[in-house]
């Protein structure tokens, strides 16, 4: 299928100001641009993963004013005000990885990868909701976003080694 | 770039959005939480010239509870109503209804109005709103109006909204249902997060006197989501349990009358008959778990 994506006319534009990672951005968009595409393409965000790009697999997910949304569901023109974190505002300085993401990288809740920053990023959302989380309240917790390689299994006992950590208040770096 | 290309409007009042909305009728489109339009922007199945976005306008958001009546304000996102203990105890339904959708990124953004006007069979609130006789309250520029929740759903994306109107709010009465001798279930058949229900069903009961062994039945109300195309409501299984307390045979007379009323559609992984059979049983649960509740 070919698409015709000729502006007819100059495309409309829209001046936006946000928060990306806690440092101020002000960009020029089209209205049509999806926050997935502004962040990975044009802040260079590459832990923003875009899969399905319409709101089933959860690769993309964010946070937007400290709430999990999956970002190739909201335009870029919409955060304009807002305060977002992605995968890459996780991790602490020189890169040492958050607490969540060494719960990841231990409990092997990886293979490939590509859903990873989605998962941890909503992993995030959901232990500063509930701190200490049975399975189902994982398995709810994490119901937005899919898996093609891992199997859940080890990405839930992430999430509760994760959850250790917190209550441990020592590990790793960031500001989990 | 996925969806194409369009002007984008953010009032910051509802006249403003209503004024929009006048102007230009079929030729916006309003986007609330943007968890299905944003679908069809995608795959450009919508290509609307404007996008009004009505996310900015907090009036249209929130829930009250006042004098019996509940109003949930358009806007006013699933997280919201799955979190609220005002709603928890007058309309207990609605709560149950928004925490079964999707994950929690759907129900961070997705609002109560968008899913109201999707209109789609297998929404939950549609479906909870003709359990509850509830009332849709829509705006355009000429003023408000309201039209009972049996009455707005037409078929799927097809409801009584005008072309120039908003969807400003739902409100339920809800003095039929005390919350000390009334229960409410809202009970899917969902086998991932991310799908729609296969059939859910909605359920309120009122019970004489919840202290008693077996109450009698005062009041039931019954709606099925994804039994026909709009929200089935099944009087016959309603009455079928009126009058006594609640037992085998009344139950099964429910799950008789629900198998007469289903319509349904023909769907990749659920046929109609298989549909049909899901809707009866999940009548049954749903009223039974509504009376127990009721009951205490
Ligand atoms: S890319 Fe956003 S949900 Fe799949
Ligand atoms: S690790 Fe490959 S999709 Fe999850």
């Amino acid at each position: 299928m070919s698409v015709d994506d000729t502006p007819q006319t100059e495309p409309p534009t829209e001046e936006i100001s946000l928060t990306v990672n806690g440092e101020t951005v002000s960009a020029e968009v089209e209205p049509r641009l999806k926050l997935s595409d502004f962040l990975r393409r044009e802040q260079g965000l590459r832990g923003v993963r875009v899969g399905c790009e319409h709101g089933v697999c959860g690769a993309c997910t964010v946070l937007v004013d400290g709430k999990g949304v999956k970002s190739c569901l909201m335009l870029a023109v919409q955060a304009d005000g807002s305060e977002i974190t992605t995968v890459e505002g996780l991790t602490g300085d020189g890169g040492a990885l958050h607490p969540i993401q060494e719960a990841f990288h231990e409990t092997h809740a990886l293979q490939c990868g590509f859903c990873t920053s989605g998962f941890v990023v909503a992993t995030k959302e959901l232990l500063e909701e509930n701190p200490d989380p049975d399975r189902d309240a994982i398995e709810h917790g994490l119901a937005d976003n899919v898996c093609r390689c891992t199997g859940y299994q080890n990405i839930y006992e992430a999430v509760e080694r994760a959850a250790d950590y917190a209550d441990e208040g020592s590990h790793g770096g960031g500001d989990g | 770039m996925k969806p194409a290309q369009f002007e984008y409007h953010r009032p910051d009042t509802v006249q403003e959005a209503v004024e929009l909305l006048d102007e230009m009728e079929h030729r916006a489109e309003l986007m609330a939480g943007n968890q299905s339009l944003g679908i069809m922007l995608s795959t450009r199945l919508a290509t609307p010239e404007n996008v009004i976005d009505i996310n900015r306008l907090d009036a249209l958001s929130g829930i009250e509870v006042a004098d019996d009546r509940v109003r949930v304000g358009a806007m006013t996102r699933h997280r919201e109503i799955e979190r609220s203990d005002a709603l928890g105890r007058a309309v207990p339904m609605l709560p149950e209804a928004a925490e079964q959708i999707a994950g929690p990124a759907v129900r961070n953004r997705g609002t109560f109005g968008g899913s109201i006007g999707e209109a789609d069979p297998a929404g939950n609130y549609p479906c909870a709103m003709a359990a509850l006789d509830g009332t849709i309250h829509l705006r355009s520029v000429d003023g408000e109006r309201e039209v009972p929740a049996d009455e707005f759903f037409i078929a799927h994306m097809f409801t009584e909204l005008e072309e120039n109107e908003l969807i400003v709010g739902g409100s339920v009465d809800c003095s039929p249902w005390p919350s000390e001798r009334s229960g409410m279930a809202f009970d899917e058949l969902k086998r991932a997060a991310q799908t729609w229900p296969t059939v859910s069903a909605a359920a309120a009961v009122r019970v004489d006197d919840p202290g008693a062994g077996d109450p009698t039945v005062e009041e039931a109300r019954l709606a099925l989501a994804n039994a026909a195309d709009v929200p089935l409501g099944v009087p016959d299984a309603e009455d079928a349990v009126e009058g006594e307390p609640l037992s085998e045979g009344s139950l099964e007379a429910v799950a008789e009358a629900t198998m007469a009323a289903a319509d349904p559609e023909d769907e990749m992984h659920a046929d109609a008959e298989f549909k049909t059979e899901a809707a009866a049983e999940y009548a049954r649960r749903a009223i039974r778990t509504a009376y127990e509740r009721a009951s205490g």
